[in-house]
């Protein structure tokens, strides 16, 4: 790494084009809305930067706070439930043979390509009543019911009278499938990279010294890509904490998330000053969790 | 059934009705000159004739460009910071006062709009705007209850079952509109519909998250999909939404409570800083006509204000108590005001209250 | 002849590994599929099967606001994702090679269009057009110019990322030997260092040409008449009037999408195979 002033002429020259970029089409926008989280509203339309704390008050109140929590929740749960799901996939992809790694690393990407409303609608389709999953769950439950039947067991109705559907729709699940749908793609790439670089020697030598299967991947495999692990769950947890269609289109009415609420103050409740205390909060919040995340690697001895 | 609601009016006898129509319509030669032959029309998806922005196209030689919104606040949020280059929008009747409160809106010169006659005359002095001096009406209709026959004891007839009984637990659906919902509460309530007084409102708070453990889902704007699908049984929705499921099950239906219930009116206006003011003055007038509104109302099958275009109706349209609620109905039923930015954040934050309880 | 044992690192030939593997796949292909099969459905509300037909796939290609909308999208995404790559390579070279004061908060600057909210950089974006009186009503494509500058400026971040991830592993030795050699520090760049970082160019690109594609947030806020785009029209219509036609354009688009991957990807191997 060199000294900024040792190549002058080609730092300005690379520098200047991202510099003036961020500067002007993101952080003058950004300073605006920062503005306006300290304004006050003077009518419909106007507002009017008075340096007023109230907008943070009002976000602070225990109320909003609790819709905040509540989001937190669901972005941890979805963190968990894709790292659950998607660090089998990635150790499958690692593991397997070189010919097949990027035709698997592609499907795992494909639903990604599908816009986001569309893969959420089609995912309702999937999860509602008269959906896909209700009616696969429905044939089976027919089949075992012809199967009871035929063991002589049919009159006493073991499976109940009528296939309940699961109402796997417009509830906290949903969201949190919805979530987990959206953003797993997110989890495995970044586990991929990191186990890709794991020394399987050290697998080897810890089956060669006794270790179990289970015992070798919890002791060997987890810590070394714990950097994939970490990367994977800031990319899963950040969005998720800031997502609003999928709750919007899939949640019921318990699943009403921060960013449900600061979209309805620039649309709905055309209080724009409010909105953007909020989103500063949440991004405030966001930041705690990164530095989080540096603390914790930097105590891991910079891993 | 589906087709006769769809295809009321044949092609022919409607070719024939454009043809007097580009024949009947007047238009100054002056003024055009000015602008370039287009109008950008602001419009929510499919509410408008299949053909009439083509007919208007062919009648004056002004290119119509439809952009689409999904909601008012939407529209409101776009149009705030300043006018992205719209000539003609369609507000509802509550936004049409925050817009005229807001100087949004251009007054409209109803010498340069003829057809400003055929308007049926209870609609040409409302509340939200004395005199119709920036915002003429484009269809009106009501809120109320979509039900599937089958599955429901009896005709609903009360928003009871949905604000505040267990009848239905779990098969019931409601706006996601946060002041339809309250308003429509403080109606069942025996409120009017505009009340404004804190404690009425928390109290339809109240209510509302006593009963949310029986909501299926607010639902944004497809609670006549869920109908349709099965997910409810009951769902507050609007009257055309439900119309046009009514078309593809027989087994649904529509009513309004005895309490009364919402009555909306969508409207065209002129956003200050149009582009085009007299080809949208031009457009406004043509979809005043009578032939051309009658065109729309048959396709997107919601109550036209316009008289005019009502006579020229078939029968089962005019009398379906689904389009045009019976008077008794309307005289329960109000429309919404525009109460300023206190009642809007109250009614957020007890929104927000709802959807966190 | 009997199947070579499997090791004790294959993990993809055990079966219950096959299984999770399969679960996930059903998982994440289910409603993509659901998609497709039901854009033959022959009905208009689209809830239930009807029938096959191929009507409204005639219907969405000659739905004319679609494909308009569609054309938009696509070209907002070709060139954002072009201005993207290059600022993205640009700033990860920049941080990689340089050091100079406050380089950390220049970072986090860098990380910020990754981390905020959408809905707030799309008002921010809105706000910003509106204050600085954007013209409206320009000629296509400098109509899209709005979009395009908002969807560089949340996008341009990640390519930084994956291009930075990628010269980490540059061997600083490839270009001092080639400077010994009497190269010039542009033929450095251009020669060496950029084919090294092809790959992450390539994954960059790709991450942000599917950011730009998939947007609605940012895009709503900052479109304006005659920029309607894909993810919007799809909204209105979803909210709607939710027919086959929908699913007929996405199927479209995904189909072309992996048309469009496919040949990058064949290509790039076309080339791997070259140089060996």
């Amino acid at each position: 790494m060199e000294d900024w002033r040792r190549g002058r002429s080609a730092f300005w020259l690379i520098g200047l084009g991202p510099t003036f970029w961020l500067a002007l089409f993101f952080l003058v926008p950004l300073a605006i809305v920062w503005l306006y989280s300290f304004a006050e509203l003077r009518g419909l339309v106007d507002m009017e930067v008075t340096g007023t704390l109230d907008n943070y008050a009002r976000a602070l109140d225990p109320l909003y706070l609790d819709v905040f929590g509540k989001s937190l929740a669901f972005a941890g749960l979805t963190t968990v439930v894709s790292l659950v799901v998607g660090f089998p996939v990635a150790l499958a992809i690692v593991f397997a043979p070189p010919r097949w790694r990027p035709v698997l690393l592609l499907l795992v990407i494909l639903p990604f390509w599908t816009n986001l409303l569309i893969r959420t609608y089609a995912l309702i389709a999937v999860l509602r009543v008269r959906g896909f999953a209700n009616f696969t769950l429905e044939w089976i439950w027919e089949q075992s019911n012809t199967l009871l039947s035929l063991l002589g067991l049919g009159s006493y109705q073991l499976l109940g009278e009528r296939f309940e559907p699961l109402e796997l729709l417009y509830n906290n699940t949903a969201v949190v499938i919805g979530l987990v749908y959206v953003h797993l793609p997110f989890m495995v790439l970044p586990l991929y990279a990191a186990l890709e670089k794991l020394d399987r020697s050290l697998i080897e030598a810890a089956l060669d010294l006794g270790a179990s299967q289970w015992r070798a991947f919890l002791t060997v495999v987890v810590p070394l890509s714990m950097p994939g692990i970490v990367s994977g769950a800031i990319l899963v947890f950040i969005p998720a904490l800031g997502s609003f269609l999928t709750p919007d289109l899939l949640g019921g009415t318990d699943s009403q998330m921060i960013a449900n609420v600061i979209e309805r103050q620039f649309k709905s409740a055309n209080d724009w000053p409010f909105g953007a205390a909020l989103s500063f909060l949440l991004m405030y919040l966001t930041f705690a969790a990164l530095a989080l995340r540096a603390f914790v690697a930097r105590g891991r001895g910079g891993l | 059934m589906a087709n006769r609601f769809l295809s009321g009016v044949s092609r022919r006898s409607f070719l024939a009705g454009t043809g007097a129509v580009a024949a009947g319509l007047t238009f100054s030669g002056k003024g055009f000159a000015a602008e370039d032959k287009t109008v950008n029309f602001y419009n929510w998806d499919t509410y408008i004739g299949e053909t009439t922005l083509d007919d208007f196209a062919d009648a004056t030689g002004v290119e119509v460009n439809m952009d689409l919104f999904a909601d008012n606040d939407e529209l409101f949020a776009k149009l705030k910071a300043g006018n992205p280059g719209y000539d003609v929008i369609v507000p509802t009747n509550d936004y049409v006062e925050r817009m005229i409160v807001a100087e949004m809106l251009v007054k409209l010169d109803h010498s340069k709009i003829p057809n400003i006659k055929n308007v049926d005359p209870a609609f040409m002095n409302p509340a939200f705007d004395p005199g119709r001096t920036y915002s003429l009406p484009y269809m009106w209709g009501s809120i109320g209850i979509g039900y599937r026959k089958s599955r429901v004891n009896s005709v609903p007839d009360s928003w009871k079952v949905l604000y505040d009984s267990d009848e239905y637990a779990g098969k019931i659906a409601l706006l996601a509109a946060p002041s339809t919902v309250l308003q429509v509460g403080c109606k069942y309530l025996g409120y009017p519909l505009n009340e404004s007084d804190p404690a009425v409102l928390e109290r339809v708070a109240e209510m509302l998250i006593a009963q949310k453990p029986n909501i299926r889902v607010f639902a944004e704007d497809n609670g006549q999909d869920l109908l349709l699908s099965g997910e409810v049984d009951l769902t507050m929705e609007w009257n055309g939404d439900i119309l046009q499921v009514m078309a593809e099950d027989d087994d649904i239906s529509y009513a309004v409570p005895k309490e009364g219930g919402l009555l909306w009116e969508d409207t065209l206006c002129i956003p200050t800083g149009a582009p085009h003011p007299e080809n949208a003055h031009a457009f406004i007038n043509y979809l005043l006509d009578a032939e051309a509104g009658a065109a729309i109302a048959d396709f997107i099958q919601y109550a036209t204000p316009n008289a005019a275009a009502k006579a020229l109706m078939s029968e089962e349209y005019r009398n379906n108590p689904a389009i045009f609620p019976s008077d008794e109905v309307v005289r329960n039923s109000e429309t919404a005001i525009y109460q300023g930015t206190d009642y809007t954040q109250l009614i957020d934050r007890l929104w927000t209250r709802i959807g966190a309880a | 002849m009997a199947r070579a044992p499997i090791g004790p690192l294959e993990y993809t030939r055990r079966t219950w590994m096959r299984l999770t593997l399969l679960a996930t796949f059903v998982f994440l292909y289910a409603p993509i599929v659901t998609l497709v099969a039901f854009s033959f459905n022959d009905s208009r509300r689209n809830i239930v099967w009807r029938g096959f037909t191929t009507k409204y796939y005639e219907r969405a290609l000659g739905n004319s606001e679609l494909i308009e909308a569609f054309v938009n999208s696509l070209t907002i995404a070709l060139l954002s994702t072009l201005i993207a790559t290059v600022l993205g390579a640009l700033t990860a070279l920049f941080l990689w090679r340089f050091r100079f004061p406050f380089k950390a908060g220049y970072e986090g600057a860098m990380a910020l269009p990754i981390v905020i909210p959408e809905i707030c950089m799309g008002v921010a974006m809105l706000a910003f057009f509106a204050k600085v009186g954007w013209p409206s009503g320009l000629p296509w494509p400098f109509s899209l110019s709005a979009i395009i500058i908002a969807h560089v400026s949340f996008s341009f971040p990640f390519v930084a990322v994956v291009v930075r991830a990628r010269l980490a592993g540059f061997n600083q030795e490839l270009a001092e030997a080639a400077q010994d050699l009497g190269a010039s520090e542009w033929r450095v760049f251009w020669d060496v260092m950029v084919p090294f970082m092809r790959p992450g160019l390539v994954a960059g690109a790709l991450l942000a040409f599917t950011l730009s594609l998939d947007d609605f947030v940012i895009t709503f806020f900052t479109s304006g008449p005659d920029t309607v785009t894909f993810p919007v029209k799809v909204y209105s219509m979803v909210r709607f009037s939710v027919t086959p036609e929908v699913n007929a354009a996405s199927t479209v688009l995904i189909a072309l999408t992996v048309v469009l991957t496919g040949a990058a990807l064949w290509l790039q191997f076309r080339q791997e195979k070259k140089d060996r």
